[in-house]
């Protein structure tokens, strides 16, 4: 208890509220920019930390990661392009909504779900910090192969409206992860000889080439629509704010089940935000008794992914509170500053510091809550870009892109390859390839080829991935999940073809 | 639009998507060939070639159900007006033709004229193709172009440290 309130008495410090609400004001406006991520946002406050106390640091680059989570929101539904990776199922649904004139309502929602997924997470965080930090060392690569293998399932229900092409963008996603050196021996592969692909592709260029570019050029298909000088979003601007909250809260079972799922994902080492937000929407859409409804603006969706991933906030805490194991790269960042202070993390860190451990689960309160009404206090300025036409959105955006692009690596060979993958994701996004499963290939591509290429070098038995039982219960988990698609798509096969001009999802 | 010109234009779209599927079998086999030649180690029994077979091969099979169940819904009248489904496709898009090869050029000229230059010609000139051209917008396009050629690059050099292509002029 002692611990606690010394470090509440540390947060609730006026000098550190105002950094933190600095950090959450910095933490949107960054996410909300196509192709700058939470990551980045939050090395650049890395230096700008050292000079203060180690609570004060940490709270305000926890203010900024939550901001971040909820900046991504803004491009996801305004634009349909996810502003971090961690918001790619948000433009499923958060998208159609605002172009079927509710902007506001939709980009509430988010922000709703997204306050209470922090919430939730943190409430789990403070219970079950030690007891599932102990489940998730115990974890081989066993378990994460077939954890993978089930995660992949998932392409079967954002497969859009052809189950072969959303299976063929999944493996197209697969392959581009295979590209630059393997990530056991390190063994060059597919580069052509080319200098910028050793390395393998970097995946923000990916992402930001196959949303972005290819969703900004569709904005000018109908030469029309842009000459006329309209918006890219119509309709009335109302965000709704306490209507929304009960609408939200209306779905408590959604938003449970997301939350948890963001903290189990975000407790495992490696995978994040960026596969939360996924499996929430697709565990949502199949408790749904409307799946058809998912992506054409449906709340559910939004709800689901929010909450998922910013719970995955407070989930990545509890490896890196537990063991000193950090899940993400923000959370790498985040022991990086607690070490330059001197504090070691690791299994002792909530016996020695439990202050600090304390302070920290205060201020992720703090910080959604500030988050929340930054978001408030501001959506009104934010949705002022739906006033802006697209003849000036559109080239303003591309821009954006290109200086997110190259500050990544600061490389002009990656802004070759962003050409490159731009001008393919609107090929395939014009032919009627979902480009989701494109994603979640790229993402799970490597993870999945490292546990298994691991578990076969401990041992060479691979009977083992169903000998043990937590692996045996994903691998059920996902031929469960096989069957379940299969059988909803059979349903729906009735359903018409796409209009080959259509755009895709 | 009459119905059977609605079936020519779906149809064309499965002969477009028909090709994509053929590229992707041409290149998923080739790779997957090329994947054999990966060397593997005395560490480990898989090596770095494995996943990517799996992946390839798993490739080339769907690309060949899809060339299958997309030939089985192309008439043969489908072949025949594919290009001028095509070229007509390729007119009622021109704009994103232009957007895109302005946007090629564009990044193609940032590391010769440098980011602020090169940003400055591809907002304004894109801007002005797109819009409704009135002396109000145009105006505001050239202050657009300017905040965020000049303006960005300066933001990111002096309040983030990160030095944008400066060109070789």
């Amino acid at each position: 208890m002692a611990d606690f309130l010394s470090g509440a008495a540390q947060i609730f410090t006026l000098a550190t509220l105002i950094y933190m609400f600095a950090g959450s004001i910095a933490g949107i406006i960054a996410a909300a920019i196509p192709g700058f991520t939470v990551t980045m946002a939050i090395v650049l406050t890395l230096p700008l930390t050292f000079t203060m106390e180690p609570l004060q640091g940490i709270a305000v680059m926890l203010s900024v990661y939550v901001g971040g989570y909820t900046g991504g929101l803004i491009s996801a539904a305004l634009l349909g392009i996810p502003g971090t990776p961690s918001s790619v199922a948000t433009t499923f649904d958060a998208f159609p909504m605002a172009r079927n004139g509710e902007p506001g309502r939709a980009l509430s929602i988010g922000v709703w779900a997204s306050f209470f997924g922090t919430v939730i997470s943190t409430i789990v965080l403070v219970f079950a910090a030690p007891p599932l930090a102990l489940f998730a060392v115990r974890l081989g690569p066993w378990e994460y192969f077939s954890l993978i293998v089930f995660a992949l399932t998932i392409v079967a229900s954002l497969v859009g409206t052809s189950v072969i092409r959303g299976m063929l963008a999944g493996l197209i996603g697969l392959a581009i992860s295979t590209v630059g050196t393997d990530p056991i021996m390190g063994r060059p592969r597919f580069d052509f000889g080319i200098e910028t692909l050793q390395a393998g592709l970097p995946f923000l260029v990916v992402l930001i080439g196959i949303f972005a570019i290819s969703q900004l050029v569709s904005e000018v298909e109908d030469a029309g629509t842009v000459r006329s000088g309209n918006a890219l979003v119509t309709g009335t601007i109302d965000f709704q704010t306490w209507t929304v909250m009960k609408e939200v809260l209306m779905r408590p079972v959604n938003l449970l089940r997301s939350s948890i799922v963001g903290v189990l994902i975000g407790a495992l080492p490696g995978a994040g935000g960026s596969i939360a937000n996924l499996v929430a929407y697709d565990q949502a859409k199949r408790a749904s008794r409307t799946p058809d409804t998912f992506g054409t603006g449906e709340p559910d969706g939004i709800v689901a992914s929010e909450a998922g991933n910013s719970a995955t906030a407070g989930g990545g805490l509890i490896p890196l509170i537990g063991l000193g194991i950090p899940g993400s790269a923000v959370d790498a960042i985040l022991m990086a500053s607690l070490m330059v202070h001197g504090i070691s993390v690791g299994p002792r860190l909530i016996l020695d510091h439990g202050d600090l451990v304390y302070g920290m689960f205060i201020a992720m309160v703090v910080a959604s809550l500030m988050m929340l009404v930054v978001s408030v206090c501001s959506m009104r300025l934010f949705l002022r870009i739906t006033e802006v036409p697209k003849w000036l959105i559109v080239p303003v955006v591309m821009t954006c892109c290109v200086v997110g692009t190259f500050a990544l690596n600061n490389r002009v060979t990656d802004l070759y390859l962003l050409v490159f993958i731009g001008i393919s994701g609107y090929a395939l996004r014009a032919l009627g390839y979902s480009l989701a499963p494109l994603v979640l290939g790229v993402i799970l591509g490597p993870i999945a080829e490292t546990n298994l290429r691991r578990a076969l070098m401990t041992d060479e038995d691979p009977t083992l991935f169903l000998t043990r039982p937590i692996s045996l219960i994903f691998l059920i988990a996902a031929v469960l999940s096989i069957l379940w698609a299969i059988r909803n798509h059979t349903k729906s096969n009735k359903k018409k073809e796409r209009f080959p001009d259509a755009p895709a999802s | 639009m009459s119905g059977s010109d609605l079936e020519l234009k779906q149809e064309a779209g499965v002969i477009a998507r028909l090709l994509s599927y053929l590229v992707l079998l041409f290149a998923s086999v080739a790779l997957f060939v090329s994947a054999i030649g990966i060397p593997t180690s005395r560490f480990e029994k898989l090596g770095a070639g494995a996943f990517p077979k799996i992946v390839f091969a798993a490739m080339a099979l769907m690309s060949i159900v899809a060339v299958v169940d997309a030939l089985r819904q192309i008439s043969r009248h489908a072949y025949i007006s594919f290009f001028a489904q095509a070229a007509a496709w390729t007119r009622r898009r021109y704009l994103v033709f232009i957007v895109l090869a302005a946007f090629t050029a564009y990044l193609f000229a940032i590391p010769f004229l440098g980011f602020s230059v090169a940003s400055l010609v591809f907002l304004f000139g894109l801007q002005v193709i797109l819009m409704p051209r009135r002396a109000k917008s145009i105006l505001i396009a050239a202050v657009v172009a300017v905040v965020f050629s000049f303006g960005l690059n300066w933001l990111f050099a002096e309040v983030f440290n990160v030095f944008l292509p400066r060109g070789v002029f």
